[in-house]
C-alpha cells in the first residue's frame, strides 16, 4: 500500500461558476470567483493529462452554460481523460445530448432529490425543473450516453429515497449517487432546515445500506466515510476517511486548487503553480492524509477505518481538519 | 494458446515514481511485493497491482500470448519459464473472475512458483 497516489485519480473541476439555478444547498453559490478563459481551460486540461489523472468530472456551476463545454470535453477525450460532469438538466435538449455524446463524455449525472415533482422543485428552487431533469436523462439514455443520477440527502428526501432509487432504474441509470448533504455554502446557510441529526444520519444508513447490498441492475453509492459505523463501507475505496486529498482534488472557477469543493482553502493554482508540487508538497494534504484524532474521535475504535469521517463537515462545523465528523452518531 | 483481453470499462495507469520505486527495490532485493504501482479503477471502485502484476497487465494487448507474457515477465525478474507461465496464468484467471480481462481458452495448471503476482487492495 502506498502512502498515497502519484496524482488525483480524480479532479473536480468548476469550469463555471454561473448557474441558472440558486439551490438551498449549494456549496458554491456563494462564491463568486471569475472562470478560465477558454484558452486557460485548455492548459487546465493539458496539465491534468500530463499528471495522468483518470477521471476529470465538472461540477460547481451548470456546465452547460460554459460555451467551449465541447470542444474542451473533446480535447480531454482525445488525450486519455475519462470526462463526468453533473448537469442541473434544464439546458439539456436534444441537440445537446446529441453534442455530449458525440464529445465522448464518459457518463453525466442529472441532479433528481426527489422522485416528487413538487419536493424536487422547491428543494432546487426552480419551478418545472423536476420535468425537466427527467426529459435530459431520457434523452441521454436514448443517446446512449452512460447515465448517473445524483441527489442531496437531507431532511426534505431521506425518507423517501426508495423511490428515488426506483426512478432511477426507470431512467436507466447505472449509478445513483445519494449524496450526503454538507454545510458549506448555501448549505450553512440553510443548515438547519436541511441537514440530518446523527441518529437520523444512522437511520437513513441502516435503511439504506442493505438496500445497496441487496438492489439488483443499479449501483447505489453513498462516498461517505462514516459508513464505517456500520462497517458498510463501500468495496474498492483504496484509503480510509475521506478521499479528498488522497484519491481526488478540487480547481475552482478561477482556477484555485482546494482539497474538495467543500473545504475552501486554497493550495495552489491549476495555472501558476506546479501541479505536481501542489500535490506532493501541500502541508494541508499532508495533514489530510495523516488526520489525528481528536474529540470523542481518540480512542474510538473506528478512527482507523473512518478517520474522523468527512473533513469537510468536520472543517465546517468546527474549523479543523481533525474535529469528529458532526454527523458521527458514535458516542452520541 | 491463451490470449488475454482487458476489459475496456477498466480505466488504469501506472503511478509514475513508483513504478521505479518498486523496480529499485526489486533490483536491491527489497521487499517490493506490497507496493501498488498500477491503479485501476472499475465501476467506481479502485484497485492497485503490485509490480508483478503491472509488468503482466501492461503487456496485455488482445494480441499477446499467456506464454509470450510470461517470457518476458521471467525474463525482467529472472525467474524460470514454465513455472512463471503457470504463475502469470493464476494471475490472470484471478482478475478474469474479476471481470478485468477475458481469457480466449482455458489451460491446464501446474505448481506454481514462490512469487506471485498480485491485487495489493
Amino acid at each position: 500500500m502506498i502512502p498515497y497516489l502519484s496524482s488525483p485519480v480524480t479532479v473536480n473541476w468548476g469550469i463555471t461558476a454561473r448557474c441558472n439555478f440558486v439551490c438551498s444547498h449549494c456549496f458554491s453559490r456563494l462564491d463568486p470567483s471569475e472562470e478560465l478563459s477558454p484558452e486557460e481551460a485548455l492548459r487546465v486540461v493539458d496539465i491534468l493529462a500530463e499528471q495522468s489523472v483518470m477521471f476529470l468530472n465538472y461540477g460547481t456551476g451548470e456546465p452547460l452554460l460554459r460555451r467551449d463545454l465541447f470542444p474542451l470535453t473533446s480535447l480531454a477525450v482525445s488525450k486519455g481523460l475519462k470526462v463526468t460532469m453533473n448537469s442541473n438538466g434544464s439546458l439539456l435538449d436534444a441537440v445537446a445530448a446529441r453534442r455530449i455524446r458525440e464529445a465522448g463524455f464518459h457518463s453525466v449525472g442529472i441532479s433528481i432529490d426527489s422522485a416528487m415533482p413538487g419536493t424536487h422543485d422547491a428543494f432546487r428552487r426552480m419551478p418545472g425543473s423536476f420535468e425537466k431533469a427527467v426529459r435530459a436523462a431520457r434523452l441521454l439514455r436514448d443517446e446512449g450516453v452512460p447515465l448517473t443520477v445524483s441527489s442531496v440527502i437531507c431532511k426534505v428526501n431521506h425518507g423517501d429515497f426508495p423511490a428515488l432509487v426506483a426512478l432511477a432504474k426507470e431512467l436507466g441509470a447505472h449509478t445513483i449517487d445519494l449524496h450526503n448533504f454538507k454545510c458549506s455554502g448555501m448549505g450553512g446557510l440553510n443548515k438547519e432546515a436541511l441537514d440530518l441529526s446523527p441518529d437520523e444520519w444512522r437511520r437513513f444508513y441502516e435503511a439504506a445500506v442493505p438496500m445497496r447490498d441487496r438492489e439488483k441492475g443499479i449501483e447505489i453509492a453513498f462516498d461517505d466515510p462514516i459508513l464505517s459505523l456500520l462497517g458498510a463501507e463501500e468495496k474498492g475505496k483504496l484509503v480510509a476517511g475521506s478521499v479528498c486529498g488522497k484519491l481526488s482534488l478540487y480547481i475552482k472557477p478561477n482556477g484555485e486548487i482546494t482539497p474538495c469543493g467543500f473545504i475552501p482553502v486554497t493550495i495552489g493554482h491549476i495555472l501558476r503553480d506546479d501541479f505536481g508540487e501542489v500535490w506532493h508538497g501541500s502541508k494541508v494534504l499532508e495533514h489530510l492524509r495523516n488526520k489525528a484524532a481528536a474529540g470523542k474521535c481518540s480512542g474510538c475504535a473506528k478512527f482507523s477505518s473512518c478517520l474522523g469521517g468527512c473533513t469537510a463537515r468536520a472543517y465546517a462545523a468546527f474549523g479543523t481538519y481533525d474535529a469528529p465528523d458532526p454527523h458521527c452518531w458514535s458516542g452520541d | 494458446m491463451i490470449v488475454p483481453k482487458r476489459n475496456p470499462d477498466v480505466v488504469w495507469r501506472l503511478e509514475k515514481g513508483l513504478h521505479e520505486i518498486a523496480w529499485d527495490k526489486a533490483r536491491k532485493e527489497e521487499e517490493y511485493e506490497d507496493l501498488g504501482v498500477l491503479t485501476l479503477m472499475v465501476k467506481g471502485g479502485i484497485h492497485q497491482l503490485n509490480l508483478v502484476g503491472a509488468e503482466i497487465w501492461t503487456r496485455i494487448n488482445g494480441i499477446n500470448t499467456v506464454r509470450k507474457i510470461s517470457g518476458e515477465v521471467g525474463e525482467l525478474f529472472g525467474w524460470e519459464g514454465e513455472e512463471t507461465e503457470e504463475a502469470v496464468l493464476e494471475f490472470l484467471k484471478g482478475i478474469e473472475e474479476r471481470g478485468w480481462v477475458t481469457l480466449k481458452e482455458s489451460a491446464g495448471r501446474g505448481p506454481a512458483p514462490p512469487w506471485k503476482g498480485s491485487v495489493t487492495t
